[in-house]
């Protein structure tokens, strides 16, 4: 055995993740096992079968296949040992491989030690140590310890999972049958006509059987062998050698390149006396660290990492309160009269509890009902948009200063700009509505102005209505108003100025 | 190199371990749970048989509570582990290793009911034994998978020595060998610790007995001891 070679992490686990790693064992030489696994076991699952057939007793096949696991255990065995320290073997070097491990304890499991629960534990240490048999079982007796219960759920948990997976086929099986294929009676069934079932029923459930066996059998090996490895690992430290022995290789490297090098006779004495020197006790305070005084920054730095670790956040210490009985006495209940009277008592009890939740539930519905009633009426009611363009307009519905010119200069002088610009914009609808001797309205919108203006015949005119709507809707959509002499402009002239 | 633990390497450059349980560990914790919630019904219904028609109605929803709503309650107050999984020191966890949330932890117990087919957990059997985390269809979907909680016992610590100055520097996976030496030591017989101090003559610059104590002294002074 070469522990430099292995090819799984070591470190001593709990068994129940010994287990684990057990699995992942299996699952990373899934295809050397089953290979190897189907090729010894399937001509024993034919041969068992044919035998059961010709002696008549169809049964037979399936108790002869799960009496024989011990047996094929072996091959399981004998892929992950070999995966592990070395490499995965062909399935021929498995079939092979047989004759190397002993067959003793083999033929002991196939006997008397059929029903031992601790099988999964005592096959790698029976077949892969190859010891003689007293040693066997002192050795068994140092590495049971503590590992027996392990090794017994082990074998019932697989147990468990055959019967799963066996019975899972079944019950497929069962749900993919038509109604009227079905025995009309399952208990009827097991009764009387399972008896005299076909023979073709029996081996189809010893195949299903077989198949079981096969997907948990090198399961629970692989899991046996983990847990023989991880006790290794603890009674031998395992990983504490895989370390050593790498430390060693690399200060043995280390060493003969400080060897060449001094043969060579470079100057590099000092380096190479460095192992031989004198052990002086290492620095440990910060003075002789860096070999100067502290100074005051040193010294804010040491209290402020003080008061750092004092702070509760970084696991300081903690207080916990909590009340605890001061005497606890060890209460012995009286034992109670099963009566009518206590009984009664306690059904009303509950009756009132159960008409105090009913009327709670019924409170908190109407209170419910109240409440999200009134949030429903709130959401009928739109909220009015917050659009200054409207409120503007509507608050001058009518009245429009027959000078518009002066009123939006007041307005404009008065810092009111906004609706200065508003009366501007409404002063040039209306004239232009005026011109065209429309209808004015109030729900036209910007663009229909500018349309209308287009229609007036006048290339200036219509500029200008182009240059006010503009401004107006600067103004009003991005807060972007023209300064003293751009707002004079527009007064001026067509269509509001006094010249017009 | 083979091993059934998933790593997860944060921003900071720290490397979290998740131990994936497999499915022998999660079926006896599920039995640990059904045997838990038979007794808790049987008990339930005790009294519950006493008043009748009505009794009934209550133990059909405590049956129905214990049956869905046991699971979700249990991984979202219980630190992601029902009775059985603390019992065997098993957690439901995110993928990514944080706490189960409710979301995860509704879907996984949901999907219970595919895992649960045909009646039997026949394809929760199938699909932990194949996935690498060993979780089943309800945890893939959910992300969630189960890990060991349990820390392997190392609390024999190291025996006082005096300590002495490594002759040489060592890296941190070294040091910690040595450590774990001289921690374990007590478990090992004394022909292996010799033999492991062989090992390390290069190092120690002596054999047997002596090399043993020279590691020891090795330990203390790395853990600071004086």
């Amino acid at each position: 055995m070469e522990l430099e070679r292995i090819s799984v992490v070591l470190r001593p686990r709990e068994s129940r993740e010994a287990l684990d790693l057990g699995a992942a064992m299996l699952r990373a030489n899934a295809r050397a096992v089953w290979s190897a696994w189907f090729a010894f076991t399937v001509p024993a699952f034919l041969l068992c079968n044919a035998l059961a057939v010709l002696v008549g007793v169809p049964w037979l096949g399936l108790l002869l296949t799960w009496w024989l696991k011990p047996l094929f255990d072996r091959v399981p065995l004998y892929v992950l040992s070999r995966a592990v320290f070395d490499r995965p073997p062909h399935w021929r070097e498995t079939l092979r491989g047989q004759h190397a491990m002993p067959w003793g304890p083999t033929f002991a499991g196939l006997s008397w030690l059929r029903v031992d629960s601790h099988r999964a534990l005592r096959l790698p240490l029976a077949l892969l140590e190859g010891t003689s048999r007293q040693r066997r079982a002192e050795r068994w007796k140092v590495l049971r310890r503590r590992l027996v219960g392990e090794a017994s759920l082990l074998t019932w948990g697989c147990l468990q999972f055959e019967l799963v997976l066996f019975l899972s086929v079944w019950l497929l099986a069962w749900w993919l049958l038509p109604q009227e294929w079905r025995p009309a009676s399952l208990a009827t069934f097991f009764r009387h006509e399972v008896h005299g079932a076909a023979t073709a029923w029996t081996l189809a459930a010893s195949a299903v059987a077989y198949l079981a066996i096969s997907a948990i059998e090198p399961l629970y090996v692989a899991c046996g062998f983990a847990l023989y490895l991880n006790r290794r690992t603890q009674l031998e430290g395992w990983d504490i050698d895989l370390a050593f022995r790498r430390l060693r290789a690399r200060l043995q490297g280390l060493g003969r390149v400080l060897g060449v090098l001094l043969c060579l006779g470079l100057p590099l004495a000092g380096h190479a006396a460095v192992p031989a020197a004198p052990p002086s006790r290492p620095a440990s305070t910060p003075e002789q660290v860096f070999r100067q005084p502290l100074d005051e920054g040193d010294r804010r730095f040491a209290a402020a990492a003080a008061k750092v670790y004092r702070d509760p956040r970084f696991g300081g210490q903690r207080h916990v309160r909590r009340w605890e009985l001061k005497r606890v006495e060890s209460r012995v209940d009286q034992p109670v009269n099963p009566g009518a009277a206590p009984l009664g008592m306690f059904s009303g009890l509950f009756n009132g509890l159960l008409w105090l939740a009913l009327g709670g539930a019924v409170l908190a519905l109407a209170w419910f009902a109240w409440r999200w009633r009134g949030a429903g009426r709130d959401a009928t009611q739109p909220l009015a948009p917050r659009a200054n363009l409207s409120v503007v307009v509507d608050e001058a519905p009518a009245a429009l200063p027959a000078d518009v010119a002066t009123a939006a200069r007041g307005l404009w002088q008065a810092q009111r700009r906004r609706e200065a610009l508003a009366l501007l914009y409404r002063g040039c609808a209306e004239r232009i509505a005026q011109q065209l001797q429309l209808p004015y309205t109030a729900d036209a919108t910007e663009s229909d102005w500018l349309r209308h203006a287009a229609t007036l015949g006048d290339t200036a005119r219509a500029q200008r209505v182009v240059v006010i709507v503009r401004t107006w809707q600067f103004a009003a959509y991005a807060g972007r108003y023209p300064d003293q002499a751009a707002f004079e402009r527009l007064l001026d002239g067509w269509p509001l100025g006094a010249g017009a | 190199m083979l091993d059934s633990v998933r790593e997860i390497e944060t921003p900071e450059g720290i490397s979290l371990r998740l131990r994936a349980a497999g499915p022998l560990p999660r079926a006896q914790a599920w039995m640990v749970d059904t045997v838990v919630r038979l007794v808790l019904l049987m008990l339930a219904m005790i009294p519950l048989s006493l008043f009748g028609t009505g009794g009934l109605g209550l133990a059909m929803l405590a049956m129905f509570a214990l049956l869905w709503a046991y699971w979700v309650a249990c991984e979202l107050w219980l630190d992601g582990q029902s009775l059985g999984k603390r019992a065997l020191g098993l957690r439901v966890v995110n993928l990514d290793g944080t706490p189960v949330t409710w979301l995860p932890s509704v879907t996984r117990n949901l999907l219970r009911v595919v895992d649960a087919l045909p009646g039997v957990y026949g394809v929760g059997l199938a699909s932990t034994l194949v996935d690498p985390c060993a979780r089943r269809l309800g945890d893939i979907v959910a992300g969630t998978m189960v890990v060991h909680t349990k820390e392997t016992a190392t609390g024999h610590q190291v025996p006082p020595a005096p300590a002495l100055p490594l002759p040489l520097p060592l890296s941190p996976e070294e040091q910690a060998a040595l450590v774990d030496f001289a921690e374990r030591a007590g478990q090992l017989t004394v022909q292996r610790q010799e033999e492991l101090a062989n090992l390390l003559e290069p190092l120690t610059g002596c054999r047997d007995t002596a090399g043993v104590a020279r590691l020891l002294g090795y330990a203390n002074g790395l853990l600071g001891r004086p």
